[in-house]
């Protein structure tokens, strides 16, 4: 079947996109590659029960019921690994599935934890702030007894206290940003906001856990595991004052700064990026939310991380968009999309002053020593990363890459690229630039592939199979 | 002449100099150095892959000509000697092509010797696969040509081939039964950004200039005589210029008013995760149009034949991974749940007769090392050594004398289609 607009992720901004987009009349797939809707926001376990403790969770019960209501064909378990245009709009290579056909593509397949390298990173019980609410939300597993949690941004909050909930003991939480600078432009934030913000500092305050701004965890120690970790103050430089440094025991820690948007797809189309104010990678789009492809849309963090809030405004408004690109009437009379616009240009400004105050310490490099990995699957430390730079005469991240294989081995530069492309840039005395990114980010295979999913012929109910003669 | 000296030169690895930096905590000396350019080299190579930089260090060191200047566009071995899947063999189907690539393989052999440097070379054994009767009979010729020359090379049957590779599907079942195969036991895979670096340190160290981020824009030619090129960094005065660019040949001998017979064609290659090792020969199969090798990390490296339409793409498609991914299983079934992780592509310039075009040309003093198709790579060495013979003494030497331009004005092609269309 050919549909008018493809959505890819149901998460919050594309669960809004799909429901909003079939309310107009359009003929919409929704693929997804989780087995269950909601998105890492909204991840949650077989049971409902398990989503009580998620925020805005009438949010998406309430889109769920809409998207169970309407003629949207989702396909839950399906991880869209390729994409091409084709004369009539897009292809997409579906795992487990038939390829789906669409005039149209809306990319809302969200983003991944930014990590950044440091002594003992790669020791077990070093995970991401995602990958510990990942095992909360999905299997109400805490990924420790005593857990640090580090690293900059919001989403610290949600996972500390998240961690208390389960039972586990939170040591403390280590922000690198400097939270106060939001009262510098207090008209950017939501009241919404501060109650959240107030909440779980009260949560935080009842369990004594300690909450210091201005501090990193710069490095992990541990034989078979992380047993404790180096915490230190950061300068104004990102780099760690001197004599500040103490350790902390713990048995997990949960380290991550931001998130990097997941842009396979797009890049495999040739959309147009730029470089974001936390200085991710993110998609060129307008106002309506184009990409610089025709036929291409992008909602929520793809855009440019900015939180739930704001990736259902923009999902709502993609969705009204591609439905009167399609020949529909727009779902909203022209003032609620006014108000929208406006909605989201408020919420944009409050990311862009979020990205500010939270940015990644520029210093994290001099936490580094020589025999610190960069890049975890290849083994890669950073010595060897300055020697491509320095010795051989690299300029750019794609051939740091050639020349010591960041980012070729499990993880195809999604944990390292940011980080290596960052050195690059550094040790060739320059700023960084989204081509830099784009050199880890461009994956034409979006995720690996069983060579059965690849090499089978469609069966008679249209799915590919592998079937030895 | 006296800033040369000034720099320091990158010491001989050894034992002792391991531990002597591994007490002192000196740190190594840069493998390279970088260089002003010159207004004027003896010989001007063109291209800084594995051909470039083989030619300039043989220039050097069998001949002492080291006022040599390899010119790279992008950095070194970035371009095909980056992107190929390094199969090192000799068991070519023409008297001529077995010969050269007989010494191709021999110098491999004693490569890391001569250049204190792992290149990583394992002759772990090639078997290329025969479904067809036809197939068969070709491996019978070839065997034959490979065994006049000296090469290690014969015809195997079935069992021998289940017991060399016990996941080959040896059995009647796949549309394409394995009927027999040619086991070819030096050839094997070696590391490829090791066998740049390698050459790269050599050269450097017998005084060659190595300019990276150096792309020729023009080759100025007067009376039939090169004078030098034109560079995006100024002008170098040159009496021999060697273009040993793959992908690029046609436009860059374009430049010296020098045409080729050659279509440009991509060639994509695709790898998998790293599982644990279970294959340690290269496995090609013609009729199936893929071969595959294990890397000492675990992954399996796909390829196949070049892409049907020519072009300058160097992006992968689709098509080519459905199709790898297909034919690979049909000869090891047990990989349906290995993942690809990647796949891209590399341009190979093909000749009319699947044979390199090596020597003189109508310019003076412009020699070609081009259209390197497929079978690049693991000519690296041997090109090197000759085309450096060749510039040094002005005398072509015998192993190359086939692979002239002239032969395809006088109809002497060199049919190597039969052993390089898929088996690279």
């Amino acid at each position: 079947m050919n549909h008018d607009v493809a959505v890819v992720g149901a998460g919050p901004a594309g669960l809004a996109t799909a429901v909003t987009a079939a309310r107009a009349g359009c003929r919409v797939a929704l693929l997804d590659s989780a087995p269950r809707l909601g998105g890492q926001f909204w991840r949650h376990g077989a049971s409902e029960s398990s989503g009580r403790e998620h925020q805005a969770w009438s949010v998406f019960a309430a889109l769920r019921a809409d998207l169970l209501d309407s003629e949207v064909d989702y396909t839950a378990a399906a991880a869209v690994w390729f994409v091409e245009s084709t004369p009539d709009g897009f292809r997409l290579q579906v795992t487990g599935h038939p390829p789906v056909r669409a005039r149209r593509l809306v990319v809302a397949t969200g983003a991944y934890d930014r990590a950044l390298p440091f002594p003992g990173w790669d020791l077990p019980g070093v995970v991401t702030p995602g990958a510990a609410q990942a095992l909360l939300k999905g299997s109400g597993v805490a990924v420790g007894a005593r857990v640090v949690v580090a690293g900059a941004g919001p989403f610290l909050l949600p996972v500390a206290t998240g961690l208390l909930a389960a039972g586990a003991r939170v040591a403390g939480v280590y922000e690198a940003g400097e939270p106060l600078r939001y009262a510098r432009r207090p008209g950017a934030i939501a009241l919404g906001k501060l109650a959240e913000a107030a909440r779980y500092a009260a949560t935080l305050a009842r369990h004594r856990v300690p909450y210091r701004t201005g501090h990193a965890v710069v490095a992990a120690h541990g034989e078979s595991a992380v047993s404790s970790v180096e915490v230190g103050r950061l300068d104004r430089h990102g780099a760690v004052v001197s004599g500040s440094r103490r350790s902390i025991g713990c048995d997990a820690v949960t380290v991550g700064y931001g998130f990097t948007p997941q842009l396979e797809l797009p890049l495999a189309l040739g959309c147009g990026t730029w470089l974001d104010v936390d200085g991710s990678l993110v998609l060129e789009v307008d106002v309506a939310g184009r990409t610089t492809v025709p036929g291409v849309y992008a909602a929520g963090e793809v855009t440019g991380v900015g939180g739930a809030d704001l990736a259902l405004t923009e999902g709502r408004l993609v969705g009204a968009v591609v439905a009167l690109a399609s020949g529909r009437r727009s779902p909203y009379p022209d003032s609620v999309l006014t108000r929208m616009l406006d909605r989201r240009a408020s919420q944009r400004r409050f990311a862009r002053l979020m990205h500010e105050v939270h940015a990644p310490p520029a210093g994290w490099p001099s936490w580094l020593d020589d025999s610190t990995l960069v890049c975890r699957c290849e083994e890669v430390p950073l010595a060897r990363v300055r020697a491509a730079v320095t010795d051989l005469g690299a300029t750019d991240a794609r051939t740091v890459r050639g020349l010591c294989r960041t980012g070729m081995g499990w993880c195809q530069g999604r944990t390292c690229g940011y980080a290596t492309a960052a050195l690059t840039a550094r040790l060739g005395g320059r700023a960084l630039t989204a081509a830099d990114l784009v050199a880890y980010a461009r994956r034409p295979i979006a995720q690996p592939v069983p060579l059965a999913e690849l090499a089978g012929p469609a069966d008679q109910s249209g799915g590919k199979r592998y079937r030895p003669a | 002449m006296k800033l040369r000296r000034s720099l320091p030169r990158p010491a001989r690895y050894s034992g002792f100099g391991l531990l002597r930096h591994a007490l002192g905590g000196a740190p190594w000396p840069p493998v390279w150095r970088r260089h002003d350019l010159r207004d004027r080299y003896d010989v001007v190579v063109i291209g800084g892959g594995v051909h470039g930089l083989a030619t300039a260090y043989y220039l050097a060191a069998n001949h002492g000509v080291n006022n040599v200047a390899v010119l790279e566009r992008g950095y070194l071995g970035g371009g095909a000697s980056g992107r190929n899947t390094a199969i090192i063999r000799s068991n070519y189907l023409t008297p001529e092509g077995v010969a050269f690539y007989h010494r191709s393989v021999r110098l491999y052999e004693s490569l890391a010797a001569d250049l204190n440097f792992n290149v990583m070379f394992s002759q772990r054994g090639h078997l290329t696969l025969a479904h067809t009767d036809s197939a068969l009979r070709t491996m019978r010729w070839r065997a034959e040509v490979n065994k006049l020359q000296g090469v290690d090379s014969s015809l195997v049957g079935r069992s021998e081939i289940g017991s060399l590779v016990p996941h080959l599907d040896v059995s009647d079942r796949p549309r394409f039964p394995i009927l027999g195969g040619l086991w070819h036991p030096p050839g094997g895979i070696v590391r490829h950004d090791a066998v740049v670096w390698g050459y790269a340190r050599g050269a450097d160290a017998a005084g060659v200039h190595l300019h990276q981020d150096t792309e020729v824009v023009g080759i100025d030619v007067t009376g039939g005589r090169v004078q030098g090129v034109r560079t995006n960094r100024g002008r170098i005065a040159a009496p021999a210029v060697v273009a040993c660019t793959a992908g690029w040949a046609s436009t860059v001998c374009d430049l010296a008013g020098v045409a080729l017979p050659i279509t440009t064609f991509p060639l994509q290659a695709a790898v998998t995760e790293p599982v644990r090792p279970f294959l340690d020969t290269v496995v090609v199969s013609g009729t199936r149009h893929v071969y595959v090798s294990q890397t000492d990390r675990g992954e399996l490296v796909f390829g196949a034949a070049v892409d049907p339409f020519p072009s300058y793409s160097s992006r992968g498609s689709l098509e080519f991974t459905e199709g790898v991914a297909a034919h690979v299983l049909e000869l090891m079934p047990a990989l349906a749940p290995v993942r690809i992780l990647r796949q891209w592509a590399g341009l190979c310039d093909m000749t009319p007769d699947f044979s390199p075009v090596m020597g003189p040309t109508p310019v003076e003093g412009f020699y070609v090392d081009v259209g390197w198709g497929t079978y690049g790579f693991k000519a690296g060495p041997v090109a090197g050594e000759t085309m450096a013979s060749l510039v040094a003494t002005g005398k072509t030497p015998d192993l190359i004398a086939p692979f002239d331009l002239a032969r395809f004005t006088d109809g002497r092609l060199v049919g190597e289609r039969g052993a390089a269309a898929v088996g690279h």
